[in-house]
């Protein structure tokens, strides 16, 4: 297995594959599209493809509807098929979208590639340009040729991008910001949001959020975009292109003092002040954090793959007496090498490793024996090693110093039935020892 | 045109070959396509009881280099290391989408790459354009007989082979439980289930069964092929309701010359034989029930019988995922009054015929309820349920305590929605 110590990463660093033969290796760009189109209002998405990826992206939307945070399913299937493969399926799509477009009626359709058109090579802008004026949707084309990517993240930021088509040049409002990266529901009822409104800040839009294709047309007239994640740069840099609008690149911070300085560069750009209210926030913080420090002062713990700045979270956990042994990792974000240079300025150098290699990973984590795996784990593998297993995907809906409170909520509190699962395995693994 | 919101496409045949290949242990299947493929199946898998790949399905993560050069060294390392590492018996080579359009020859792969590794290589190259599930299914279960089962072996007298269940048969925990149990009652044992929670070596020793049970259809090409080679008999259906069951006792037994204990017989009717006439009261009235199955072959046939037969009430539509084996199936159907047959409808085809039915009851997969909200009684029967885990082994819906497993769900589902007997 190719591991490395933090210290030997630079920004330059591309992490190889742990194996020739991966389980489950990484998702796709078209996973990533699949995923995100169902935030924006009013919209359909036409997934173009064989049986293998249309299959598995219709029980994904499904499965999210029975989670906390259920998308609706707007992905329209059109079943790829060997004759649309030697014959050519223009027609085929064309009279899908007029179909989809007469039958549903939405504002936007979004048209999605697969692996498959994309290795044929069909040229279906072309057919989409020639359908375009007899549709009332605004039709958005996003390619994912998913043998070229490394994981979902081309996709996701393919759909940011193909969003700038639905903007229209405005009148700029002073005092006025989109957020561009908050890939949930109830973007407006965030901290930074409340914040930002409390001294006057009008938030134009927070993209995608459920945001409808009238409020995306509008995003050109803010005066800045905030960019709160790496997907959205490339919509970021579009909109800069061709409508002028600048923005700042702020990914979000999980470690107190980095969530001050993000607050204090957005309150920069927008020349406001927001010193009380940081101050305020990163005290009770502050307060939380020395309430725990004795529950995790030498606990050491494995990072799985985390939204955000996942170096900044492993030096928030630190500061809790926390010692990362293990860090996975798909890439490495715009700007991340100063977190690297924090974590490691910490004293600590834990092992990196490239995720999606779940049977390594297994054999690896019963080497190190961390505490805590904190990630997408294996429960019960993790619980037959005695590890405590967290997720904190839930920070990702709460930026700002109530992300960080999160992830102290979620640190503490062990998903629900989890304390039996280590029961049983404990003693499967003594049976099966015996 | 066949475009789908609220429902899924059919499954194909790379699923089938996936899901026929999985219940076998020490068999590693390598799939040739980009990692997404491999991710999704987590997926797939996980909403068929939880089930997962992680084990047992490995990708190569074919990449851009792979595709314009049309390069086959990484499944021949990714085959190398599989063998090395793990000491699989069987590597299956599955191919997707991907590297079914760019061509590659898997058998020409196998023939250079056999004398380099332990395992035995097997191609199953149809990438998912060959059709449904079925025919991956079918496709394993072929190779499987032609390339593993070994030759003839000493055959106990005692032991069966079920031929059928896969990881996605819809109840297979409790329906193997309870057809073992029925196999018990013949003083029978079961020698391995062709390919759900089976091995290797329990496959190699097929031929040591006296006798095949074919639960699925798609197990009846198999059992041909056995029958012909090595003479082994089989017997196929499923044994639904109380009739269904003692007759499926009595075809077992006959074909390998035992008798049916009556009294064994009595004793499980006494325990689990209730019938809807004696669970219900006279004020009760269930002919108008109108009620619609929609499963694969076997289950549709088993459930519609019953119904018929046993609960003395009428199927009025049947709806089949794939097309069945037997060109017929539809006369059998009308022969059990049901009034229409759909065969792998277009979800609006479906959709129309439950708005022009108003079903009381569904029997069916999760798709088949969000296309027929209105359904007042929903009953998981078929994959895919999403939204349902029956891993619990005491829910079946053959044998004895099937026929009082699903009697009990029938009256607990009227009581529930009893606007559906009112008058």
């Amino acid at each position: 297995m190719l591991l490395m110590r933090l210290s030997e990463i630079t920004k330059n660093t591309v992490l190889s594959q742990t194996a020739c033969a991966q389980y489950p290796g990484s998702h796709c760009a078209f996973f990533g599209v699949a995923g995100m189109v169902p935030l924006i209002k009013n919209s359909y998405a036409l997934l173009l493809g064989p049986a293998i990826c249309l299959y598995n992206a219709k029980l994904t939307i499904n499965l999210r509807a029975l989670t906390s945070d259920p998308r609706p399913d707007n992905l329209l299937l059109l079943s790829f098929f060997q004759e649309d493969i030697i014959f050519g399926a223009h027609e085929k799509v064309k009279r899908a979208v007029i179909e989809a477009d007469s039958k549903y009626q939405p504002e936007v359709l979004f048209v999605v590639t697969t692996c498959t058109q994309e290795i044929i090579g069909e040229d279906f802008d072309a057919a989409i340009e020639e359908i375009r004026p007899e549709v009332r949707a605004q039709l958005l084309v996003i390619h994912t040729d998913n043998f070229t990517c490394e994981d979902a993240a081309p996709g996701i930021e393919r759909t940011f991008f193909a969003l700038a088509d639905l903007m229209q040049l405005q009148a700029v409002e002073e005092k006025s910001v989109n957020l561009l990266g908050l890939r949930m529901p109830g973007g407006r009822k965030t901290e930074p949001v409340r914040l930002l409104e409390s001294k006057g800040i009008n938030i134009k839009n927070v993209i995608p959020s459920y945001s409808t294709p009238a409020e995306i047309a509008r995003a050109p007239g803010a005066r800045l975009n905030i960019v709160l994640e790496h997907y959205a740069l490339p919509l970021a840099e579009k909109m800069k292109e061709s409508f002028g609008t600048e923005y700042i690149y702020c990914e979000r911070p999980y470690a107190l003092d980095s969530v001050e300085l993000w607050y204090r560069q957005i309150a920069g750009a927008l020349h406001i002040d927001l010193s009380r209210e940081i101050a305020g926030l990163k005290k009770k913080t502050e307060e939380n954090v020395l309430q725990l420090k004795d529950r995790f002062a030498g606990k050491t713990f494995a990072l799985g793959i985390q939204q955000g700045r996942s170096f900044d979270l492993a030096r928030f956990l630190v500061t809790l007496g926390m010692k990362p042994v293990l860090l996975y990792l798909n890439r490495i974000l715009p700007d991340e090498d100063k977190d690297i240079q924090a974590l490691l300025s910490t004293g600590v150098d834990p092992l990196v490793v490239k995720s999606g290699n779940t049977l390594q990973s297994d054999k690896l984590l019963a080497e190190l024996k961390p505490d805590y795996y904190i990630g997408h784990g294996d429960r019960r593998v993790l619980a037959r090693l005695g590890i405590e297993a967290r997720n904190l995907m839930f920070t990702y809906y709460t930026p700002g110093f109530a992300g960080t409170q999160q992830v102290l909520g979620l640190l503490c509190r062990a998903p629900a039935g989890s304390e039996v699962l280590h029961y049983k395995e404990q003693i499967i693994k003594n049976a099966e020892g015996m | 045109m066949d475009l789908v919101l609220d429902s899924a496409p059919v499954p194909s045949d790379y699923f089938g070959v996936l899901w026929a290949l999985a219940g076998v242990k020490n068999a590693l299947v390598l799939e040739h396509g980009a990692t997404g493929t491999a991710f999704y199946n987590a997926v797939s898998f996980g909403v068929m009881n939880k089930q997962s790949p992680k084990g047992i399905i490995f990708t190569t993560g074919l990449d851009e280099d792979d595709v314009v050069m049309g390069r086959e060294d990484k499944i021949i390392q990714a085959a190398r290391e599989l063998d090395e590492l793990y000491r699989p018996e069987i590597i299956s080579l599955v191919a997707t989408a991907v590297t079914s359009v760019i061509g590659l020859d898997l058998y020409g792969l196998i023939a250079e790459l056999q004398s380099e590794v332990k395992a035995k290589l097997l191609a199953f190259p149809g990438g998912g354009f060959r059709g449904d599930y079925t025919r991956g299914i079918k496709e394993v279960f072929r190779v499987l007989v032609d390339e593993v089962v070994t030759g003839p072996a000493e055959r106990n007298d005692r032991a069966v082979n079920i031929i059928g269940p896969t990881i996605d048969s819809f109840n297979h925990p409790s329906d193997f439980a309870e057809i073992k149990r029925l196999l018990g009652l013949l003083n029978l044992e079961v020698n391995t289930v062709f390919t759900s929670s089976t091995d290797v070596t329990q496959i190699k020793n097929l031929l040591a069964a006296a006798l095949n049970i074919v639960t699925r259809d798609i197990g009846l090409e198999v059992a041909g092929l056995l029958e012909e080679r090595f003479g082994m008999p089989y017997h196929y259906g499923l044994p639904f309701g109380l009739k269904g069951s003692i007759a499926w006792l009595e075809q077992v037994a006959q074909k390998l010359g035992l008798t049916v204990q009556q009294k064994a017989v009595a004793a499980e009717l006494n325990k689990y034989g209730y019938t809807l006439a004696e669970l219900t009261s006279w004020w009760q009235r269930h002919e108008q029930l109108r009620i619609v199955i929609s499963c694969p072959y076997d289950y549709a046939l088993g459930l519609t019988r019953f119904i018929r037969e046993e609960w003395g009430l009428e199927a009025a539509v049947v709806t089949l995922p794939a097309a069945p084996e037997n060109p017929k199936a539809e006369e059998i159907f009308t022969a059990l009054d049901v009034s229409k047959v759909l065969i792998a409808p277009e979800a609006e085809e479906f959709k129309a015929a439950m708005a022009e039915m108003k079903p009381h009851i569904i029997f069916g997969n999760t798709y088949d309820f969000q296309l027929a909200p209105e359904a007042p009684i929903q009953i998981h029967a078929a994959i895919p349920a999403y939204d349902y885990i029956n891993l619990y082994d005491g829910t079946p819906f053959v044998g004895f305590r099937g026929s009082l497993y699903l009697t009990q769900i029938l009256i607990n589902s009227l009581n529930k929605r009893r606007e559906v007997l009112q008058f």
